[in-house]
C-alpha cells in the first residue's frame, strides 16, 4: 500500500533524469524489439513443425528428394493411395517455387484439382477478397494466401508473374494453416502445363486419413506399395515433412535464440546501469528518506520499482513495435515450397512485459539492497 | 587554441577501472557484431558474384526457370546443338567450352544406417566443366569416373553436410540413391557457390534422378561470340524452350533473392550497435557529470571549452579504439573464414579490408557519439557554478 502511495515519487525519479531515462528506455526498447522478433520466429517454427493431436494429414513425396522441382511422382498414384485402408482423400499437388532456396519473399504456386480441393478444405478457408467462383471458372486463376497477398500487394483482378508463371488473382484467402497463408493455389493442369512435359506429373500427394492413430501405419503402407516403383515414395506427417525441408531455417532460428538471450542480457545491463547511476547520485536523498522514517525495505522497493518502470516502458515500446512490424510486414520464411511463418501474436506482448518486469526486479535488486542497508550518517558523509 | 596534453586524457582512463572495462567491452562487442554481420553479408555476396568465369559465361536454361536453375529442364541435346550452332564459343584442342549440367538438391546419408537426411547441392558434370569453371581446382584425388559410383566434394561440403572434415576424406563413402558413392576427389572453388557442392558424373546423376533425357543447364564460355549471339540462338530455337542468361546476371538475381535476409542481418546488427551506443552514452553522461568541478577548474586555468571537449572526446575515443582493435583482432582470429551453412549451400564469413574498416569505424563511432553530447552538457555551467559543484 505504502509502495503504491509512493508511485508519484518513482515516476518523478524516472522523469527527473530525462536523458538517462530516455537512453535507457530506448536501449531496452531496441533489445526487446529483437527479443520479441526472435520469439515470433521461434513460435512460427514450433507451430509449423510440432505435431498436434488432431493432425490427420500425410505428405507423400518422392523418396530421396528435397526441392519440389526434383520430386516428380506420377499423378496416377492417386487412385492406388486412395485404395489404402484408412485413407479418406488424396489430393495431388504440383508445387512450383520461384526459388528452392530459403528467403523471406518466395512465391509458391500449388496446383490442385479445384473441386477436390474445395470439397476437402470446406470450412477451413475464409475468402477475404474476390470470389471463389471466379477462381473455379478461370484456368489461370490463383487463390492467394493473405500473407503472400499483403507482402506482394496483390488484389483480386490483378495479374502477377513469378516462377515463370503468370496468374490472375481471383481471390485472397485466410486460413489458420501457415502453409495456406503464403501460397497461391491454382488449377493443377495450369501449373503442370507451365512446366515442361509435366502433365500427369505431381510433386506430392496430401493424404487425409480417418484417424490420427492411422498416420504411421498408412504412411508405411503407402511407401511399401511404391517401394519397387520407378518413383518410390517417402511419406511423412505434415509437420515432420516441414521440419525436414526447413532444416536450415530451424537452425537459423535456433541460432537466433542465442541472440534473444543476448538481448535479455542487454536489457539487464541497461536497467542495472541506469539504476546504479541513479542510486550513486541519490545517496543523500536516500539518507533524507531514512531520516524521515522510511524503512530500508521501502527504499529498496522504490529503487526496484524504478527499474521495473524503466524496463516495462522500454519493453512495451519494443515488443509492440516488433509485433506491429511482424503483423503488417507479413513476413514468412519459405524454403522448398513450405512456409515457416513469423507469428507476431499479441500474446508476445504479455511475454515481453513479464520478462521485462522480472529483469527490472533483478537489475534493481543489488543496488536497492545496498542502498537500503547503508547507515544514515555514512550516506550524509558520502554525499 | 591551447590543447590539453594527450597524457591528461590517457591518465584519466585509469581513474575508474570499472568504467574503462565497460567502455572496452562495449566497443569490442559492437565491433565484433559489425564484423560478424558484415562478414556474413560480404561472404554471401562474394560467393554470388566473384567467380572468375562469371563475366564470360552464359547459362542456357529452360524458359521460366531463370530464377532457379534447380527447376530448369532442357533437352539433353541442347549442349550439342548449342556447341555446333553458336560461333565464337571458347575452344581448346577442339573441345568447345559448353558444359551440360544438372543441378539438384538431394538428401545424402553417411551410410545405410544413418537416419539423417543431409541436404546437399549435387552438380552432374562432364570433365568439360573444369574448363568452363576455371575457379575449380582439384586439390586431392581426381575427377570422378562415370558408372563407378564416384563423387568429388568441394571444400565447404563438410559444413554443408554437417559432418567433420575427416569423415569426407578420399576413399570414404556417402550414401545416395540406395548406393554408396566413393569420394575420389576434393576440390576448392573459393568464394563461389561450387565450393559447397558435390560433383558427380553427369550420366550417373541423370540415372539417379531418372532424367536421362534432360539437363538443368548448359554453361558456355564466350570467346569471339557475344551474349547476344547466345541469346539469339535461344530465341530462335523455340522448339527447345530455352532462355539465355549471363552467369553473372543469374547469380546477381540469387543475391537479390537473399536481399531480405541480408537486410534482416544488417538491421539486427545495427540495432544492437545502437543499443551499445545508448548504453555508452548513459555511462559517459554519469562519468562526465561527476567531473563538472574538474572541468570548471580546467576552464579557470584558461583552457577553452573546445579544448576540453576535445580532451574528453579523446579519452572516450581512445578507450573505444582499444576496444575496436581488440574486437578486430578477435574477429579476424575467430570469425574470418568461418564456414556457415545456409540455404542449399555454404560460404565463408569474409572479413576483408572494407568489412574491417567498417567494424573499426563502428567502434570509434561508439566512442565519439558516446562522448560528445555528455561533454557538451557538462560544459553548460558557468565556471563559478561548476567550481562549486559536488
Amino acid at each position: 500500500m505504502k509502495l503504491l502511495r509512493c508511485f508519484p515519487y518513482v515516476s518523478k525519479q524516472v522523469v527527473r533524469h530525462r536523458v538517462r531515462s530516455l537512453l535507457t528506455v530506448v536501449g531496452i526498447a531496441i533489445a526487446m524489439f529483437l527479443f520479441t522478433a526472435v520469439q515470433a520466429m521461434n513460435r512460427g517454427v514450433t507451430e509449423a513443425t510440432s505435431a498436434k493431436a488432431n493432425d490427420t494429414t500425410l505428405v507423400v513425396y518422392r523418396a530421396d528428394r528435397y526441392c519440389p522441382a526434383t520430386s516428380r511422382l506420377p499423378q496416377d498414384y492417386q487412385s492406388r493411395i486412395e485404395r489404402v485402408e484408412g485413407v479418406t482423400a488424396a489430393i495431388p499437388i504440383k508445387v512450383v517455387v520461384s526459388n528452392c532456396r530459403a528467403s523471406l519473399d518466395v512465391v509458391t504456386f500449388r496446383g490442385v484439382p479445384k473441386d477436390d480441393f474445395i470439397d476437402e478444405r470446406r470450412g477451413e478457408l475464409d475468402v477475404v477478397a474476390g470470389s471463389l467462383d471466379d477462381w473455379k471458372r478461370r484456368t489461370d486463376a490463383a487463390l492467394v494466401g493473405e500473407t503472400l497477398a499483403n507482402r506482394r500487394g496483390l488484389k483480386p483482378g490483378q495479374s502477377f508473374t513469378a516462377a515463370g508463371i503468370t496468374a490472375y488473382v481471383a481471390a485472397v484467402l485466410r486460413s489458420d494453416d501457415a502453409q495456406d497463408q503464403n501460397v497461391a493455389y491454382t488449377s493443377l493442369e495450369f501449373v503442370q502445363l507451365a512446366g515442361r512435359d509435366d502433365l500427369g506429373v505431381v510433386t506430392q500427394f496430401n493424404v487425409k486419413v480417418a484417424d490420427a492413430a492411422l498416420l504411421e501405419p498408412v504412411a508405411k503402407q503407402i511407401d511399401a506399395i511404391f517401394d519397387a516403383a520407378q518413383e518410390p515414395t517417402a511419406t511423412f506427417t505434415e509437420q515432420a515433412f516441414i521440419g525436414r525441408v526447413a532444416d536450415d531455417i530451424v537452425e537459423l532460428v535456433g541460432f537466433a535464440r542465442w541472440l534473444g538471450l543476448g538481448c535479455l542480457a542487454a536489457v539487464l545491463a541497461l536497467v542495472a546501469n541506469s539504476i546504479v547511476l541513479g542510486v550513486q547520485s541519490r545517496v543523500s536523498e536516500h539518507a533524507v528518506l531514512q531520516t524521515l522514517g522510511y524503512p530500508g525495505p521501502l527504499i529498496a522497493a522504490l529503487i526496484v520499482a524504478e527499474g521495473v518502470a524503466l524496463a516495462l516502458t522500454g519493453g512495451l515500446l519494443g515488443a509492440a513495435a516488433a509485433i506491429a512490424v511482424g503483423r503488417y510486414g507479413s513476413f514468412a520464411f519459405s524454403v522448398e515450397g513450405t512456409s515457416i511463418p513469423i507469428v507476431a501474436d499479441p500474446a508476445l506482448l504479455l511475454t515481453g512485459l513479464l520478462v521485462c518486469g522480472v529483469i527490472g526486479v533483478l537489475a534493481g535488486l543489488v543496488p536497492a539492497l545496498q542502498a537500503s542497508r547503508r547507515e544514515i550518517a555514512e550516506c550524509f558523509r558520502a554525499a | 587554441m591551447r590543447q590539453l596534453p594527450f597524457a591528461y586524457a590517457f591518465r584519466n582512463l585509469g581513474r575508474s577501472k570499472l568504467r574503462l572495462g565497460a567502455a572496452l567491452f562495449g566497443s569490442t562487442l559492437v565491433v565484433l557484431l559489425v564484423l560478424a554481420a558484415g562478414g556474413f553479408v560480404r561472404g554471401m555476396q562474394l560467393t554470388l558474384d566473384r567467380q572468375q568465369s562469371l563475366h564470360d559465361n552464359v547459362m542456357i536454361l529452360g524458359v521460366g526457370s531463370e530464377e532457379g536453375v534447380e527447376r530448369s529442364q532442357i533437352d539433353a541435346s541442347v549442349a550439342g546443338i548449342a556447341a555446333a550452332s553458336i560461333r565464337g564459343l571458347k575452344q581448346r584442342a577442339g573441345v568447345v567450352y559448353a558444359s551440360p549440367e544438372i543441378h539438384a538438391a538431394l538428401p545424402l546419408r553417411l551410410d545405410a544406417d544413418d537416419p539423417t537426411d543431409r541436404p546437399a547441392v549435387m552438380r552432374g558434370v562432364r570433365p568439360v566443366a573444369l574448363l568452363v569453371h576455371p575457379d575449380v581446382e582439384i586439390l586431392q584425388g581426381r575427377f570422378p569416373r562415370a558408372g563407378e559410383d564416384e563423387i568429388m566434394l568441394g571444400s565447404l561440403a563438410p559444413t554443408r553436410l554437417g559432418v567433420p572434415e575427416t569423415r569426407l576424406a578420399l576413399g570414404k563413402t556417402l550414401r545416395f540413391d540406395d548406393r554408396d558413392w566413393t569420394i575420389v576427389g576434393r576440390f576448392a572453388a573459393p568464394n563461389t557457390v561450387m565450393d559447397a557442392e558435390i560433383w558427380i558424373p553427369l550420366t550417373d546423376l541423370q540415372i539417379a534422378t531418372n532424367r536421362e533425357a534432360t539437363l538443368s543447364t548448359v554453361v558456355v564460355t564466350l570467346d569471339d561470340a557475344s551474349f547476344t549471339d547466345v541469346d539469339l540462338f535461344a530465341k530462335s530455337r523455340l522448339d527447345l524452350e530455352i532462355a539465355a542468361i549471363r552467369e553473372s546476371a543469374y547469380y546477381a538475381s540469387i543475391a537479390a533473392f537473399y536481399g531480405p535476409i541480408r537486410v534482416m542481418i544488417v538491421v539486427t546488427a545495427a540495432l544492437i550497435a545502437l543499443g551499445g551506443v545508448l548504453g555508452g552514452l548513459n555511462t559517459m553522461y554519469a562519468a562526465f557529470a561527476a567531473r563538472v568541478r574538474e572541468v570548471g577548474m580546467l576552464q579557470a586555468l584558461g583552457y577553452t571549452r573546445a579544448a576540453i571537449v576535445a580532451s574528453l572526446t579523446e579519452e572516450s575515443v581512445f578507450a573505444a579504439a582499444c576496444g575496436a582493435l581488440l574486437g578486430a583482432a578477435i574477429g579476424l582470429a575467430f570469425l574470418n573464414g568461418l564456414a556457415v551453412r545456409f540455404s542449399m549451400g555454404a560460404f565463408a564469413v569474409t572479413i576483408d579490408a572494407p568489412v574491417l574498416l567498417l567494424g573499426v569505424l563502428g567502434g570509434l563511432l561508439v566512442g565519439l557519439v558516446g562522448a560528445i553530447p555528455p561533454a557538451l552538457r557538462c560544459l553548460r555551467l558557468p565556471i563559478t557554478q561548476a567550481l562549486k559543484a559536488h
